[in-house]
């Protein structure tokens, strides 16, 4: 009964800092260095990781199912295969998870760690709402940067397939290009850049609020920075499960 | 002046303060000291209205704080300058951007200005030119010392030290203290947190001893050091072994 209680307590604080963070949107401007220094920090240097894994994505998923489909003769399906699950599941949730581990990471030990040395509180003392100079940046630039490393993931993992389906499989490259645009429809693009902005948002609240809530030393700050990735992790599948029903459901 | 009115704090079902009252009078400096753990940080905290008492009011200026909004305590908070324990310098930034903080977040001032003043609180802290330096180039002293002139930057009527010497060496722990008198001197009210009672007893004006989170004597240097108290004798007991030696000398 009291975890009961303690959990409601815990999502009671993390809707108000949600709220917060939504009314801090009315500093953008203000806080629009912080803005750009984070989508620098969350976006553009976490390219080389999102391209990485979205290729070897691509090349294991070529290889796996390619394999599979050469059992039945429909190894040239394999485009197709790779191209609708990229872009619809492993490019945003590779996408997700790599950047639930960075910036999930990055955010909750960052501002646990002022939270530790006081620095949150000097901010109140001086005047600044926290939330609104260290949340609202991280979660804008995470939703702005999300989408384009997703689409970086989708195409490289695409890429990375129809580099191994030509070596491996012996799938002609045009072949390959044919099956991919055939089989992909609109709804495929809207699951899949759907996706990714519902990640942002959730990755990034949910490690500031854990570097928020951070108590009890450098031990507190390493177990609330373990929970902002786990948890953000365990959402992303969540919602992943809820984003795909709902789109097979009612598109 | 600064006024705790019967105020007790409870955090995780821990008592930090109980019912304590206090005052602090316009121009001294009021010292609280006490053990580690007694409740002292907490007091700091209220005047600053970064907590909320569960009982009791806090009254800063014949203001009570404890019912303002954000808002509203933020204009109470420009009269107050902080000191952190741990500093609490922004990692990130530079010298002059922590010591400018509050003046550049409130964007009503020129750049200029800004940097004039800046370059002010720096000569007043005798360290001008380390504007560009980080917080981890510089030493505990240092920092110590930027984290004052941060404090002091748009000229508070009140300014909270939280354990300014603690962790200094004796020279800089010195420096330190000869600071927060230049402050006073400005016309400053300060309110000290420390658990060093020579740091207390050499600056401040008005002592108040806590332990557990209750008020154990609340004086003068002079009406701590004649208190009958047993916490008070146990907690000033190197100051009386102190003075006992000097009468021996003297004796001798």
């Amino acid at each position: 009964m009291e975890s009961f209680k303690l959990t409601l307590l815990k999502l009671q604080d993390y809707t108000l800092l949600t709220f917060d963070i939504f009314k801090g949107l009315s500093l953008f401007k203000k806080y629009w260095n912080d803005i750009l220094r984070e989508m620098y920090l969350i976006g553009a240097s976490a390219t080389r990781l999102i391209f990485f894994g979205g290729l070897f994505m691509g090349i294991v998923l070529t290889i796996e199912t390619g394999h599979q489909l050469d059992e039945f003769g429909a190894k040239t399906l394999v485009g197709r295969t790779v191209a609708l699950g990229m872009i619809r599941e492993l490019g945003p949730v590779i996408t997700g998870i790599l950047l639930a581990a960075r910036t999930g990471a990055k955010n909750a030990s960052e501002i646990g760690g002022m939270q530790l040395s006081e620095q949150i509180d000097a901010m109140r003392a001086f005047g600044t709402n926290p939330v609104h100079k260290l949340a609202m940046p991280r979660t804008v630039a995470a939703v702005v940067m999300f989408l384009p490393l997703t689409l970086i993931a989708d195409i490289t993992g695409i890429l990375g397939g129809m580099v191994v389906a030509k070596l491996s499989l012996f799938v002609d490259s045009s072949f390959f290009w044919q099956q991919v645009f055939d089989s992909l429809a609109i709804k495929d693009f809207i699951a899949g850049l759907t996706k990714p902005l519902l990640f942002a948002f959730f990755i990034s609240t949910i490690s500031c609020y854990y570097g928020f809530t951070t108590r009890g030393g450098t031990t507190g700050l390493g177990k609330n920075t373990i929970n902002a990735v786990v948890v953000s992790c365990a959402i992303i599948l969540l919602l992943d499960f809820v984003a795909a029903k709902i789109i097979w459901e009612f598109f | 002046m600064i006024e705790l009115l019967n105020v007790s704090l409870n955090l995780d079902g821990k008592q930090i303060l109980d019912n304590v009252s206090l005052k602090i009078k316009k121009g001294d400096i009021g010292v609280v000291l006490g053990p580690s753990g007694a409740g002292k940080s907490s007091i700091l905290k209220m005047i600053l209205g970064l907590w909320k008492p569960d009982s009791g009011c806090v009254v800063i200026d014949g203001v009570d704080i404890c019912g303002l909004k954000e808002k509203e305590l933020l204009k109470i908070r420009r009269k107050m300058g902080i000191v952190f324990q741990g500093n609490a310098l922004f990692d990130s930034l530079t010298v002059r951007q922590n010591i400018g903080y509050f003046l550049y977040e409130q964007n009503e001032m020129e750049s200029k200005e800004i940097a004039d003043l800046i370059e002010e609180v720096l000569t007043f802290i005798n360290m001008p030119g380390i504007q560009r330096m980080y917080p981890d180039q510089l030493s505990g002293g240092m920092k110590k010392r930027v984290a004052i002139a941060r404090a002091m930057i748009y000229q508070p009527e009140i300014v909270l030290y939280d354990e300014p010497s603690a962790g200094l060496d004796p020279i800089n722990g010195k420096q330190i203290l000869d600071l927060i008198k230049k402050v006073r001197d400005k016309g400053s009210t300060s309110v000290v947190v420390t658990h060093i009672m020579n740091d207390a007893v050499s600056i401040g004006d008005q002592l108040t001893l806590v332990n557990n989170g209750i008020i154990v004597e609340n004086g003068s240097v002079h009406d701590i050091l004649n208190s009958k108290k047993e916490f008070v004798k146990d907690f000033f007991y190197e100051i009386f072994q102190d003075i006992e030696l000097l009468k021996k000398e003297q004796l001798v």
